[in-house]
């Protein structure tokens, strides 16, 4: 069959779409666990990957070292003015901890939204294939105790959340995917506090939207965003940024207000892991993971 | 060993990659533009041009389907795509003349083709919904400039490593 074999190289062709369709549909819809053997080939590069990464931030921090030595006259000076606020700071803190830990015991709360227990890890890759997938993957995974989810911060606010694990590496999305599925709650401190979710990032400006805030709220610049805590996963109070400006949406029922994020997510290092102090109920669990099934 | 030499620097470029965008300044230019090293296909090419054709597919395969696992977590774009651009590459060349300058520009045009199919392949999946012009401005365009850099560094000593394989392979 002559015909046959010169259609060979389409036939190829068309099954391998038909493979290709197959895997995309397997893998991108929302699974709980990755296959045995993702986790086994993403452990092992992740083990060459701490091999190669390790020494090479190890030479790149002794530059860094270098570069901070010449700005630390200046630096300097500036913490020196903030040392002296420090130590009244560090007072009231310490008073209005005390204070804190007394009334709840008399109240007899246990625990509060915003506990939680930071896991350090070191991030040792970055996902190449930037602005479709700003991923970061971290040195500790699912035997050290991280689970899907979890919220990940730098010392200075949140980044992003937990994607997926492996036993000894994880997977970190980061606030600046333009995946529309990336959503978290979040809430404006001020007299009142004020609920929204985080969703999209405007690239351009590299600011976050905060959508689904009451359309009659008064919203003012600089205002702090701080996560909800009411996603059932992410603790409460960890920092997201500052308001930079709000409009009103679309259909004019809502506002939503862009925040610059606290964060840097281009020079990420080291970060921080959450996990929750709060134990959630079982049920109330179950009932959350319906709910977000629902939107 | 020798054997080992042309999976060993694959592994390694597949890692340096990772590590490349990690440490790459990307507040460069303010941070407007993205630059994704394409260094581990452009070995490819060069493998599958002045090794051999059939090895170079076979490597985009397996590296392909490697990287979709670690670095992206859909597996299928790359697993096609790193096949499909070495593919195009090899057809390519077949019809101009195998000079390490035209070499490079073909390089760079099939990384140019393999960066746009995954940009249509991110739009058909939902998970961009990018504008073709910004996306040429913001990640297309650095990329190309990015590995141009790379190739006429990286070129001359592929070219010879590759040959030598090459060699080997015919002498077996």
């Amino acid at each position: 069959m002559p015909q046959f074999f010169l259609n060979k190289r389409l036939i190829i062709l068309l099954v391998s779409i038909i493979i290709l369709v197959a895997l995309i549909g397997f893998s991108i819809r929302e699974r709980d666990e990755l296959s045995w053997t993702e986790k086994f080939v993403k452990d092992t590069t992740g083990f060459v990957q701490s091999l190669v990464a390790t020494p090479t931030q190890y030479v790149i921090g002794i530059f860094e070292n270098m570069k901070d030595l010449q700005n630390t006259y200046e630096e300097n000076k500036e913490l020196k003015k903030h040392l002296e606020d420090m130590a009244r700071l560090e007072a009231k803190v310490y008073s209005l901890e005390k204070e804190n830990a007394e009334l709840t015991e008399i109240l007899e709360i246990e625990g509060s939204i915003g506990d939680y227990a930071p896991m350090q890890a070191t991030v040792i890759s970055r996902s190449p294939d930037r602005l479709w997938h700003e991923m970061i993957i971290v040195n500790k995974g699912s035997s050290h105790g991280v689970e899907k989810n979890m919220a990940v911060m730098t010392a200075r606010g949140l980044i992003g959340k937990v994607k997926s694990t492996t036993p000894f590496t994880s997977t970190i999305q980061l606030l600046s995917a333009l995946d529309p599925t990336n959503r978290i709650s979040a809430a404006l401190q001020g007299d009142k506090k004020l609920f929204g979710t985080i969703e999209g990032y405007d690239k351009e400006n590299e600011w976050l939207l905060l959508k689904g805030l009451p359309v009659d709220a008064e919203i003012e610049v600089d205002q702090m965003v701080v996560t909800s805590g009411l996603g059932g996963v992410f603790p409460g109070d960890v920092p997201v940024g500052k308001v930079i400006e709000v409009v009103p949406d679309q259909f004019g029922l809502n506002q939503t207000a862009y925040i610059k994020p606290e964060a840097d997510f281009y020079n990420i290092e080291h970060v921080m892991i959450l996990t929750r102090g709060m134990a959630i109920p079982e049920q109330i669990e179950n009932d959350e993971e319906n709910e977000e099934e629902d939107l | 060993m020798k054997r080992f030499l042309i999976p060993l620097l694959l592994i390694f470029l597949f890692v340096f990659e990772g590590l490349f965008t990690q440490l790459f300044p990307a507040d460069l230019f303010n941070g407007d533009y993205i630059f994704v090293p394409r260094f581990l296909i452009i070995a490819i090419f060069f493998l599958a041009i002045y090794g051999s054709g059939k090895h170079g597919i076979i490597y985009g395969f397996v590296f392909g389907l490697v990287f979709d696992m670690v670095y992206i977590e859909v597996i299928g774009i790359y697993l096609f795509l790193f096949p499909l651009a070495t593919y195009l590459f090899l057809t390519i060349m077949k019809v101009i003349q195998t000079n390490i300058v035209l070499v490079s520009f073909v390089s760079l045009l099939s990384i140019a083709f393999l960066e746009g199919s995954v940009y249509f392949m991110n739009l058909l999946i939902d998970i961009t919904d990018l504008d073709f012009t910004s996306f040429s401005e913001i990640r297309l365009v650095p990329t190309l400039i990015l590995n141009l850099i790379f190739i006429m560094i990286a070129a001359y000593p592929f070219k010879r490593q590759f040959e030598k394989f090459a060699d080997a392979l015919r002498n077996d």
